[in-house]
C-alpha cells in the first residue's frame, strides 16, 4: 500500500484540535468539580483507503477518539471533517444521512450483538434504517455480506451464541458493511480473540480493504498486529498524540521516549533475542487524565525529560515530511512556547533535520 | 537446568472432565508433566487447550461437581495431592504452591486492606502472630516493589493500580516462601509497559528466591523471555514439550510451528501475509481416539483420524504428540 504515497492523496478523514472532555462530578447534587481529559487536542488526517493505527496504553484516549471522530460521543471542542462535510458540530437531522458512509467494528462481538436477533436481523438492520429495499433485496444483500466475510448463508436464521469468537465479530464486520461505508473504525476488533483466530480476522479485514477501498482507523495497544495492518501510525499518551508516522519509519526508528519504551515492552517470540535485548522499562504507571501532570504528559515517567518538559506541553510538530512528534527533544526553536493545537501552519518542513 | 534433579512436582495422566447439561466435556486428556526445582515452566495454549483446568486441577480448586478429576496421580512433597485430605490441601495451597492469576481486580477481596489480605496467609499456614506478620507483609510489598510500603498496607485493592495490584497478588503468593508458583496469565490483563516491569520483577525475584514457577500464557513473546522449558497444550492434551530456544529453533509439532508462524511481530522483517491456521479449536465431547489437532493440520494423514499420537522422544528434552516427521525441512518455509 506503501506504492500509493507518490501520487497526491486525498484526505478522507480531517481533524483539529479535537478535544473531549468528560465532567467529573461530586455530592448529591453531582456538582461538577473537574474534567477527565479523554482527548486534549489531537489533530491528524487519515487519507483515502490507508489504515490509520492508533496505539496506546489502555486510558490513553484511543477508543473515545474513535467514538468522537463517529460523533458517538459530543466533542467539547475541535472539528472533524469525513469526506469534506464538518461533522464535528453538526445535529442529529444533518448525521443521519451521512452516517452510512461511516461505520464502526467493536471489540467485544459478544456484547456488541444482540442475542435476540438472528445474524440475517443483525446484518439487516442498517439495511432497514437506511434504504427502502424489498424483502428479496434485501436477503440477497445480507447473503452476498455473509460470503464477503466467510460465513455459511446456511446460518442466516441462528443466533449469536451459536458462533465462535471470530465468526461473531465476522457478523459484527459484515453488519458495517452493509451500508457501503467509506470509512470504518476498528475498536481493538481482535483483542478478544484467540492468536490463530486474530490472524483469520486481520486478513478478512485486509481483503476487504483492497476489494471495496475501505478506508480503516485501526484501534489497538498490539503494536505487532498494528504493525502489520497499519500504513501509518499515530501513538497516544494520556489523551495526546505523542507521535504519528509512517509504519516503518515508526518501528524502525522511533522517535518520542514514549514510543521507544512501548515499542521496546513488547516482548519478541525469539528466545535468543529476547535474553539478549536491552529493555526500557518505565517506572511508575500512567497518571489519571484527571489530573495531568503540567507540562508534557509523558515527564513523569520519561527517561530523558529535561526542564522544559516539566512546564510546556509540546506541540505536535512535523519533524520529517509526515513524521510528526509531540516532544521538546526534537525543538530546534529555542522558543517553543506554544502549547496551542497543531494547527496547519505548524505544519511544515521546518526541523526535518533531526 | 540441573536434568538430574528431582522434581518438585509430578504431574501423570491427569484427567479432568466437566459434567454439563450438554453431556461431557473432557478438558484435560492424561497430561504428564514435571517441574524441577528452581526452572520456569511456560505452558502454551488458545483458551479451551486445558492450560488453566490442569493447574487448577492438580491443586483441587475446580467446584466438584461439575468437574471431575478423574485419574491420574500428582506428586508433590511425598505425597499425592489427588488422594490426601481436604485438610491436607489446604495446608499446601497458597503455602507451599502458591498461585497467581489472570485479573488482580478480580482476585483480591475489596473490602478488606491489602495488609489484612498478605497478612492473612502468614497468620494461618505459618502462625505468626499479628505484629510480625505485619512486618512481614511489609518486608514482602518491598520484596515486590511497591513503594512506601508500610502506609500502603492500609491501602484497599481498589487505591492500585493495576500493575501494583498484580505485585500485591505477587506478594501473597510469595508470602509462605512456597517451593512451587503458579502463575495463570498474569501479565494478559496488563498493558505492555506494565507487563515488561512485571517481567522484570519475576526475573529479579527467581534469582533471589528459586523458587520453581509455572508460567501460563498465549503469548509467545513472553514465553521466549522468561522459560526454561515450554509444554504446548492443544485440546486438552500436551502435544509438545521442549527446553526454550529448542522449542522456537526446531519446532515438531504442526501446530507449534503454525502458532509460531502467526504471530506478528514489532522488530526484524515484515511478512506482508499473515500466516493463518483455519478453522476452530476442537470441543472435547469424547476422550479423543483420533489426534485433536487433525482437522486443522496441514499434515494430516489416515492414521492421525485413527489413532491419538502419543508423546515420543525427538531430542534432549524434547517430545511430541504427532506421527508426521518433518525430516529434515526447514520449519520457515514447510
Amino acid at each position: 500500500m506503501l506504492d500509493r504515497a507518490d501520487t497526491p492523496r486525498r484526505k478522507l478523514v480531517e481533524v483539529r484540535g479535537l478535544k473531549m472532555y468528560f465532567p467529573v462530578t461530586a455530592g448529591v447534587l453531582r456538582r461538577k468539580v473537574g474534567d477527565v481529559k479523554a482527548l486534549d487536542d489531537i489533530s491528524f488526517d487519515i487519507y483515502e483507503g490507508e489504515t490509520l493505527g492508533l496505539v496506546g496504553e489502555s486510558g490513553c484516549g484511543k477508543s473515545t477518539c474513535g467514538r468522537v471522530i463517529l460523533r458517538l460521543y459530543d466533542p467539547t471542542a475541535g472539528s472533524i471533517r469525513i469526506d469534506g462535510v464538518d461533522i464535528g458540530a453538526a445535529d442529529a437531522q444533518t448525521l443521519r444521512p451521512l452516517r452510512p458512509a461511516m461505520q464502526m467494528v467493536f471489540q467485544d462481538p459478544q456484547a456488541s450483538l444482540n442475542p435476540r436477533m438472528t445474524v440475517a436481523g443483525i446484518i439487516g438492520e442498517p439495511l432497514d434504517e437506511h434504504t427502502q429495499m424489498s424483502k428479496a433485496e434485501k436477503l440477497d444483500r445480507i447473503y452476498e455480506l455473509m460470503d464477503a466475510v466467510g460465513l455459511n448463508r446456511n446460518f442466516a436464521n441462528r443466533y449469536p451464541h451459536e458462533f465462535s469468537g471470530g465468526q461473531r465479530q465476522r457478523i459484527g464486520i459484515a453488519r458495517a458493511l452493509a451500508l457501503n461505508p467509506k470509512f470504518i473504525v476498528c475498536d481493538e476488533p481482535i483483542a478478544a480473540l484467540d492468536v490463530s483466530i486474530q490472524a483469520q480476522v486481520v486478513n478478512l479485514l485486509e481483503d476487504l480493504q483492497d476489494r471495496l477501498g475501505l478506508t480503516y482507523l485501526f484501534i489497538s495497544h498490539d503494536l505487532s498486529m498494528v504493525r502489520h495492518i497499519a500504513d501509518r501510525v499515530a501513538v497516544m499518551y494520556l489523551g495526546r498524540i505523542a507521535e504519528l508516522a509512517p509504519r516503518d519509519a515508526l518501528y524502525d526508528r522511533p522517535m518520542h521516549p514514549y514510543t521507544q519504551a512501548l515499542l521496546s515492552a513488547v516482548p519478541e517470540p525469539d528466545p535468543e533475542i529476547e535474553t539478549a535485548r536491552k529493555r526500557i522499562i518505565l517506572t511508575g504507571d500512567v497518571p489519571s487524565p484527571a489530573n495531568p501532570p503540567k507540562g508534557c504528559n509523558f515527564c513523569t515517567r520519561c527517561p530523558r525529560v529535561m526542564d522544559i518538559c516539566q512546564s510546556v506541553k509540546p506541540a505536535l510538530r512535523e519533524i520529517e515530511p509526515g513524521r510528526f512528534v509531540a516532544c521538546h527533544l526534537y525543538e530546534t526553536t529555542a522558543a517553543a512556547g506554544s502549547t496551542g493545537a497543531p494547527e496547519d501552519h505548524e505544519r511544515n518542513q521546518q526541523g526535518a533535520t533531526q | 537446568m540441573p536434568d538430574g534433579a528431582e522434581p518438585v512436582l509430578d504431574v501423570r495422566g491427569l484427567k479432568t472432565v466437566f459434567r454439563t447439561r450438554g453431556g461431557e466435556v473432557h478438558a484435560v486428556n492424561s497430561v504428564s508433566f514435571d517441574l524441577r526445582p528452581g526452572e520456569l515452566l511456560g505452558v502454551v495454549g488458545e483458551s479451551g487447550s486445558g492450560k488453566s483446568v490442569t493447574m487448577m486441577s492438580l491443586i483441587g480448586l475446580l467446584p466438584s461437581p461439575p468437574a471431575d478429576v478423574r485419574g491420574g496421580s500428582v506428586m508433590f512433597d511425598g505425597t499425592d495431592l489427588l488422594k490426601c485430605s481436604e485438610d491436607h490441601l489446604r495446608s499446601v495451597r497458597g503455602a507451599r504452591i502458591g498461585f497467581i492469576f489472570q485479573d488482580p481486580m478480580t482476585s483480591l477481596n475489596p473490602v478488606f486492606t491489602v495488609g489484612f489480605q498478605i497478612m492473612e496467609p502468614l497468620r494461618k499456614h505459618m502462625g505468626l502472630d499479628k505484629r510480625a506478620a505485619r512486618v512481614r507483609a511489609r518486608e514482602l510489598l518491598d520484596l515486590v516493589g511497591i513503594p512506601d510500603a508500610g502506609r500502603r498496607l492500609d491501602d484497599y485493592p481498589h487505591q492500585f493500580s493495576g500493575g501494583m495490584r498484580q505485585r500485591v497478588m505477587i506478594a501473597i503468593a510469595l508470602a509462605c516462601d512456597p517451593k512451587v508458583l503458579i502463575a495463570d496469565e498474569p501479565t494478559t490483563a496488563l498493558d505492555v509497559t506494565i507487563q515488561a516491569q512485571i517481567l522484570e520483577l519475576v526475573r529479579e525475584l527467581r534469582q533471589k528466591l528459586g523458587m520453581a514457577i509455572v508460567w501460563i500464557t498465549h503469548d509467545l513473546g513472553v514465553i521466549a523471555g522468561i522459560a526454561d522449558r515450554v509444554m504446548v497444550m492443544y485440546g486438552g492434551q500436551v502435544v509438545e514439550q521442549a527446553p526454550v530456544k529448542e522449542l522456537f529453533a526446531n519446532p515438531r509439532h504442526p501446530y507449534t510451528r503454525a502458532l509460531l508462524k502467526t504471530v506478528p511481530t514489532v522488530r526484524g522483517e515484515r511478512a506482508a501475509k499473515l500466516n493463518v491456521i483455519e478453522g476452530q479449536p476442537p470441543i472435547l465431547k469424547a476422550e479423543p481416539a483420533a489426534c485433536a489437532f487433525r482437522g486443522r493440520c496441514g499434515h494430516a494423514m489416515p492414521r492421525c483420524e485413527r489413532e491419538n499420537p502419543a508423546r515420543r522422544p525427538v531430542g534432549p528434552g524434547h517430545d511430541v504428540a504427532c506421527f508426521w516427521d518433518p525430516g529434515t525441512e526447514d520449519w520457515q518455509d514447510g
